[in-house]
């Protein structure tokens, strides 16, 4: 049968004229939100052993913490994830600075969801995430586990101080 | 049921079309309200 005789029920032809538009508009969305807006997914920033991570001297989860690239604008934040805390469980930084967080395990599989922002990842042990936020209101974010990873998984969470 | 009355149930499915109808806009109500918050976020570049 060729394409000239081919019956195609009205319903059926809408509907796929609408889906092929809702694709098409969700994948405008999303490109809007990835290269328009800048709201990237994590992708693996680099590579490190999750056994010395925390022992090397040179590694930076060997002191977990802030650190102040630029004052009051640009702020490195380093995060160790372990069974079942967060190392640093408290961060300060100041509002509308820049922040960058990376963040690795030294354990097992984590998650690192920032409440109230895009910033949300999975922690794979020998592998760094990063993202970066900006803090525009002062307050209270908690840091949560979003993977299960033990018996104390849901006590696992730390928080972002953001100072005015 | 008639044979008429059959395919006329087949043609104008119109409890089914307006299923569809509110599952969809409600789809694209939901999907809409996280995409605005997701975009009042902010980047995270």
């Amino acid at each position: 049968m060729s394409a000239k005789q081919m019956h195609i029920d009205p319903f059926e032809r809408n509907w796929i004229v609408f889906s092929v538009i809702m694709l098409v508009l969700f994948a405008t969305a999303v490109a809007v939100a990835a290269f328009g807006m800048g709201i990237q997914v994590p992708s693996p920033e680099t590579r490190v052993d999750p056994k010395t991570v925390a022992s090397d001297p040179n590694s930076p989860w060997a002191n977990p913490g802030v650190r102040e690239v630029v004052a009051g604008k640009k702020y490195d934040v380093y995060i160790l994830a372990k069974t079942w805390q967060y190392l640093p469980a408290e961060v300060k930084v100041p509002v509308g600075a820049k922040v960058t967080f990376y963040v690795t395990s030294m354990d097992v599989q984590h998650g690192f969801k920032l409440q109230d922002t895009n910033v949300n990842f999975q922690i794979v042990p020998g592998q760094v995430s990063k993202l970066t936020t900006t803090f525009t209101k002062p307050g209270s974010y908690n840091y949560i586990c979003t993977e299960y990873c033990g018996a104390a998984h849901a006590a696992m969470y730390g928080v972002v101080i953001v100072e005015p | 049921m008639a044979k008429k009355d059959k395919d006329n149930e087949a043609f104008r499915p119109t409890g089914t079309v307006a299923v569809l109808v509110i599952f969809v806009i409600t789809l694209i109500l939901i999907w809409g309200t996280i995409y605005m918050i997701l975009l009042s976020r902010g980047a995270t570049l």
